[in-house]
């Protein structure tokens, strides 16, 4: 009975550390859904999960249904035919849109997770106890995995919160998800990445990274950031156009100020919405740039935004006139055609 | 005749409930794996227990690290039940930090240090003999 008094004493101190530990760590919300931002830095800067950014981000990725459902490794099963009048298919091509509306979810972009340097206690009595590391995990099945305690006990006696990387490890171990594994795929090496961006397989890597990381972690934003520098040098944009990661690519490439080429794309391919769409995303997350003001005295819209975008801020004006120019062209010849 | 209800339903008197370290895996050799378990304390260690809380792995991996895992909740539920945990099982709670060190963890660490202040003590004695004697053959 006394010990369990004593027990229950230390019960109500750990339950102290206990709350004081969840302020220090991220706030609950799940990673795969939008996250309401509770941290207000950048109040005026328009962030990736504002409504009206995701708006015009899904214009921008587009809707290729051949492309979203192309057959991927499943199980092979016979093909099915069905007799339908012209109302039946508009429905059937509608509930496919609806599904591959689904199918273009966009990950998040969220900012690099800050590491973990959080000691709890210091007991030099127990230096040299161990040779090993001590990683105390707990498994209840109800908490977010965010929410987690896992501490490690080091030979030197100090008992810390785990790094991040040791986090998803001991996660990975005892909650194991589909397609997710322990030590990152050998794919995600500088030298291996080179080697199948030269095979145009950007789609697939990207799809590896989203099961392998977490949308916070370095890895995964490095990895992110290499694909799309290499999209970006070699104009290959449309691999990714109809897919979930085209958002995530505009949003790099407009952070970084570096839309022409994606601009010249969309006008070789006669996308002139979707060029205007870019270049008002970028006012809205530039909105001190010379064009944003320019376009806000001016109260542009289409190909003006377009030409006072190539006037004041692109580096590659030359091309984009040029291809405004053929663009213009093109439609002119249409429509008297 | 054979009671088979005794057989059946092992209702103990006077048993209690222990949270204790179970073998599992006892079909692979030289590879120890525990599983962490509230059961009755009259039950073999490797029988039949009422729940399973957690695991402890004493090999450690590539990134030397010893695994455990501990399901909180759980365990403080049958604390409060009045299980009593076993001595290893109140060590690793205690190195945790979920319970307060063990006091033969601390112990043992004591006499470690006496240990090894005994021998760091005999080696510079036994140091200058040796080379004395590598010198002479």
């Amino acid at each position: 009975m006394a010990a369990l008094g004593t027990v229950r004493r230390f019960f109500g101190s750990y339950s102290r550390l206990k709350n004081v530990q969840p302020s220090k760590q991220t706030p609950r919300c799940s990673v795969r859904l939008f996250c309401g931002e509770t941290q207000q830095t950048h109040l005026e800067r328009p962030r990736f999960s504002d409504p009206a950014v995701q708006d015009i981000l899904t214009r921008i990725t587009g809707l290729d249904l051949q492309k979203v459902f192309r057959p991927i490794k499943q199980e092979l099963k016979p093909p099915t035919y069905k007799l339908m009048t012209s109302e039946q298919l508009e429905q059937a091509v509608h509930l496919a849109s609806e599904e591959a509306k689904k199918r273009l979810n966009t990950p998040p972009v969220l900012p690099e997770r800050k590491p973990i340097n959080d000691v709890l206690v210091v007991d030099q009595i127990l230096d040299g106890m161990d040779t090993a590391k001590l990683v105390f995990t707990d498994i209840t099945y109800s908490i977010p995995h965010r929410e987690r305690f896992i501490v490690v006990r080091e030979p030197d006696g100090t008992l810390r919160k785990a790094t991040w990387e040791e986090r998803d490890r001991m996660i990975q171990v005892y909650f194991p998800k589909e397609g997710r594994l322990i030590s990152p795929h050998l794919i995600f090496k500088e030298e291996n990445l080179k080697f199948v961006f030269s095979q145009d397989r950007h789609e697939d890597v990207l799809d590896l990274c989203l099961v392998q990381f977490e949308p916070d972690s370095s890895d995964y934003i490095k990895v992110h950031a290499a694909t799309y520098e290499d999209l970006d040098k070699h104009g290959k944009y449309d691999l990714l156009r109809s897919t979930r990661h085209f958002a995530g690519l505009a949003w790099y490439l407009v952070s970084a100020r570096r839309v022409d080429g994606l601009i010249v794309d969309m006008l070789k391919k006669e996308l002139l919405q979707d060029a205007v769409s870019l270049v008002s995303l970028f006012h809205m997350v530039h909105p001190h740039s010379e064009s944003a003001q320019e376009a806000a005295s001016q109260q542009a819209a289409g190909t003006e935004l377009l030409k006072i975008y190539t006037q004041k801020e692109s580096q590659r004006s030359g091309y984009i006139q040029l291809a405004l120019q053929a663009f213009e062209q093109r439609s002119a010849e249409k429509s008297a055609a | 005749m054979v009671h088979l209800s005794s057989l059946l339903l092992k209702t103990y008197r006077g048993g209690f409930v222990v949270i204790r370290l179970a073998l599992a895996g006892h079909k692979q050799a030289n590879r120890p794996f525990y599983r962490i378990v509230a059961a009755y304390n009259k039950r073999a260690r490797d029988g039949k227990y009422i729940e399973q809380l957690g695991t402890y792995d004493p090999l450690p991996n590539i990134y030397n690290e010893k695994l455990i895992s501990f399901n909180f909740d759980r365990i403080k539920y049958w604390i409060g039940c009045g299980a009593h945990p076993t001595k290893p099982v109140a060590k690793l709670l205690g190195l945790s930090g979920f319970f307060p060190l063990h006091p033969m963890t601390i112990t043992e660490a004591e006499r470690r240090r006496a240990k090894m202040e005994k021998t760091e003590a005999a080696k510079p004695e036994e140091s200058p003999e040796e080379g004395q004697k590598e010198v002479e053959v």
